[in-house]
């Protein structure tokens, strides 16, 4: 044997460990995760039971909540999905829809649809944000929850932030105008602002569902239904991981990073003492609650961000691949901007678990992963070049991840089944086991490939959400 | 174990811990899948005998409620004796029992009582308030205050000073619904938070039941916990319990913080503008 080949050994058994490793050590964490999600998910199953949400429809105690809906060019739905928004069962809540500068007709249905006039509100804005254009009440008093803002187009942290400055309740539940939201979710969503006890709960946020090919009769969800086009099958597989075996157990373990800005509340004077959202990231749901996390415990304030397993909340996902990968790029294009605005935090004992677990989880396994995999890959290539690949081996790892991608798969799809049975039609069960076996070969290289235009276009400096058509949902 | 040692030592671990694992996570999906099918199937089976069991219930209560037929009746039928002797078969039983007590009042809501008693339904009640598991015993709390079994009052009351949360604020309910503002004086002494969440529920417990009779409410005031005073203020505005005024006038000249002064202060405003 050479010493170059002693060379090439060497840094075969050192690659090998390294990705065995970071495998390994990647599993593990899902593992314990979704334990921790698992006993967390029962835990509140059973607490739920006997919870009355009735109590809060009645009571003039119950947390007073300003939705704020964020439109742009959603004229084609925007009527009925205001509507829907108009009729949530709660009593404390206005409805705040910032148009945000829409190209299309959004403003005039609105203004048409529920008789708005000009209003002369008071309001002292805290944060910065593009120009008002007017603000709009309606003369129909079957709509005075309702608040309609015309601004400046400015994107949806813009817009965000304006509602920020317009609500006037001491809760902003933030939406984005076109999910479907569960009849009872503010009640549901509401309910942690009381608990306190000692700490102040600074934000909430619910599980996200998908709704392609669901039924929705008068802006709610009817019928359930697994879509038959692949790409959202796997993403509604997908969400079931992300949400009933991943965030559960960050809301247990009080490290949660992200509250999706499909829905979720918030406590608006921590919001806008943190400086609202930032309009210098895609990423603004994730690094609002960053930045208030770190706010809290920079100034020492005793805080909890609770999480809410049941799904309130139902999303149209991408259908085709253009659509998925503008989405998901965006989504690491976030993610890197989050984690470096608060770089400081990361391995820093003074932010806690936060500091030590969280920010150091994001960055290895949610940042890093895609770049780890790309290089894999590329050396995995080197190596069929040079014939050094170990075939039996190579397949061997292969399976190994493979076979961990179904079992996860069906983790999750076991949570779903004892939890909230969603999907009770056995032809639904048997689509989702199937995308759990073509996830791993189909749905996760596009992911990748997705993340890594994401690093592209942060490298090359892209800045914005480009422009993301909906199919819209079926409609009875 | 020295084997795996051996393999581990002379570097040649890696192709059977990754055999190990591939046959581990195939076995693990294989029987999580089992078990999905399996807890289907046993969700389609049991839906399909409660349906069973409510139609026949629903025959027997229709009697109990129209007919005036006993228990004792009812236990000449073989086939429901048998029923009855199934535990799955009592709980719904006792479900559609706590329905229709919800729907009725007056005389058939009586019957509906006496039924849960001479069926010794009220037993099992009794035994879930005594078992371990918080969430039996909330079961076991909620069916004795639906029926109003005041004599259950001291043991639920117990409960109420767990702390578990749930089986405090069910537990409080039921106290107050059993007995009314007795049903909650003894948090004066109380040493833990209440949070919220536990206010709403006991002020909507008193709204719901319309407990008529609100002396000791006061009593809140004089705690020295804070959440229990902010707790008595909230009920006396939302009862628009006008006779407490000066029990409020007195805690606004003596509140142990701000926050409970300014609370006072707004009660005195509610009830006296």
């Amino acid at each position: 044997m050479t010493f170059f080949d002693t060379e090439i050994t060497w840094f075969l058994d050192v690659y090998i460990l390294l990705i065995l490793g970071y495998a390994i050590l990647i599993m593990s964490s899902y593992l314990i995760l979704a334990y921790l999600s698992q006993k967390e998910l029962r835990s509140y199953l059973k607490k739920n039971s006997f919870v009355d949400y009735e109590v809060l429809l009645t009571s003039e105690f119950a947390p007073k909540l300003s939705l704020i809906a964020p439109a742009y060019n959603e004229g084609f739905t925007i009527e009925e999905n205001v509507k829907s928004l108009l009729s949530l069962n709660y009593n404390n809540y206005q409805v705040i829809v910032v148009n945000d500068g829409s190209k299309d007709n959004s403003m005039e249905i609105l203004t048409k649809t529920y008789d708005l006039v000009l209003t002369d509100l008071n309001i002292h804005p805290k944060i910065e944000t593009k120009k008002i254009k007017g603000i709009y009440t309606s003369r129909n008093a079957a709509f005075k929850k309702l608040i309609v803002v015309d601004k400046e187009n400015g994107g949806k942290a813009d817009a965000l932030n304006v509602g920020l400055n317009i609500a006037q309740n001491p809760y902003v539940v933030c939406i984005d105008v076109d999910c479907i939201l569960d009849k009872d979710s503010l009640l549901k969503l509401a309910k942690p602002f009381l608990e306190s006890q000692g700490k102040r709960i600074i934000a909430t946020g619910g599980v996200v569902r998908i709704a392609n090919q669901c039924v929705i009769k008068n802006g709610r969800l009817v019928e359930v239904n697994i879509p038959d086009v692949m790409l959202p099958r796997i993403q509604v597989l997908e969400y079931l991981r992300a949400f009933l075996l991943g965030r559960m157990a960050w809301g247990r373990l009080d490290g949660l990073l992200l509250i999706s800005g499909a829905f979720g509340a918030f406590d608006k004077e921590i919001a806008i003492l943190s400086g609202g959202y930032s309009t210098k990231t895609v990423g603004e749901d994730m690094e609002l609650i960053v930045r208030m996390r770190r706010y809290m415990l920079e100034n020492k304030l005793p805080y909890a961000v609770s999480y809410i397993p049941d799904p309130l909340c139902w999303t149209e996902a991408p259908e085709d691949f253009k659509i998925f990968k503008k989405q998901r790029s965006r989504w690491m294009r976030g993610t890197i901007e989050t984690l470096s605005f608060h770089k400081k935090m990361f391995l820093n004992p003074k932010y806690k678990l936060l500091g030590m677990l969280s920010v150091p989880y994001w960055t290895l396994f949610e940042f890093l992963a895609p770049g780890i995999e790309f290089i894999g890959l590329l050396i995995t290539v080197i190596f069929i070049i040079f014939g050094l690949l170990n075939w039996h081996f190579f397949v061997l790892l292969l399976l190994f991840v493979y076979s961990f991608a179904v079992f996860f798969s069906v983790i999750a799809l076991f949570s779903e089944e004892r939890t909230y049975h969603k999907y009770p039609k056995q032809t639904d069960f048997f689509k989702l086991l199937m995308a759990a076996f073509i996830e791993p070969v189909y749905f996760h290289p596009l992911t990748v490939y997705a993340a890594l235009i994401g690093y592209k276009e942060k490298i090359m400096g892209t800045k914005g959400w480009g422009e993301m058509t909906r199919k819209g949902f079926t409609k009875k | 174990m020295t084997e795996i040692w051996q393999l581990y030592k002379n570097g040649h671990w890696v192709v059977p811990f990754l055999t190990g694992a591939i046959y581990l996570f195939v076995a693990a999906s294989f029987i999580f899948y089992l078990i999905i099918v399996a807890s289907r199937n046993r969700n389609i089976k049991r839906e399909k005998l409660r349906l069973e069991y409510e139609t026949q219930i629903e025959r027997v209560m229709s009697s109990v409620i129209f007919e005036d037929v006993l228990f004792s009746e009812i236990k000449k039928d073989k086939n429901f004796m048998v029923l009855f002797d199934t535990r799955f078969f009592r709980e719904v039983l006792t479900e559609t029992l706590i329905n229709l007590h919800k729907n009725y009042e007056g005389i058939y809501a009586q019957k509906l009582e006496q039924f849960y008693k001479d069926s010794a339904l009220i037993k099992d009640s009794y035994k879930k308030l005594k078992n371990f598991n918080w969430e039996v015993k909330c079961k076991g709390i909620t069916e004795l205050s639906e029926f109003k079994i005041n004599e259950a009052f001291e043991q639920i009351i117990a409960c109420s000073k767990a702390r578990n949360k749930t089986l405090k604020i069910t537990a409080i309910n039921a106290g107050i619904r059993l007995e009314g503002t007795k049903g909650i004086v003894h948090l004066t002494e109380h040493s833990d938070i209440i949070d919220e969440w536990t206010q709403v529920n006991i002020i909507s417990a008193f709204k719901k039941h319309d407990i008529g009779d609100t002396k000791g409410v006061e009593l809140l005031l004089e705690s020295q916990n804070t959440t229990v005073i902010s707790l008595g203020l909230k009920l006396i505005k939302e009862l628009k319990l006008t006779q407490k005024v000066p029990f409020v006038a007195e805690l606004t000249a003596k509140a142990p913080n701000t926050i409970i002064k300014y609370e006072a202060q707004s009660v005195l405003q509610a009830l006296t503008l």
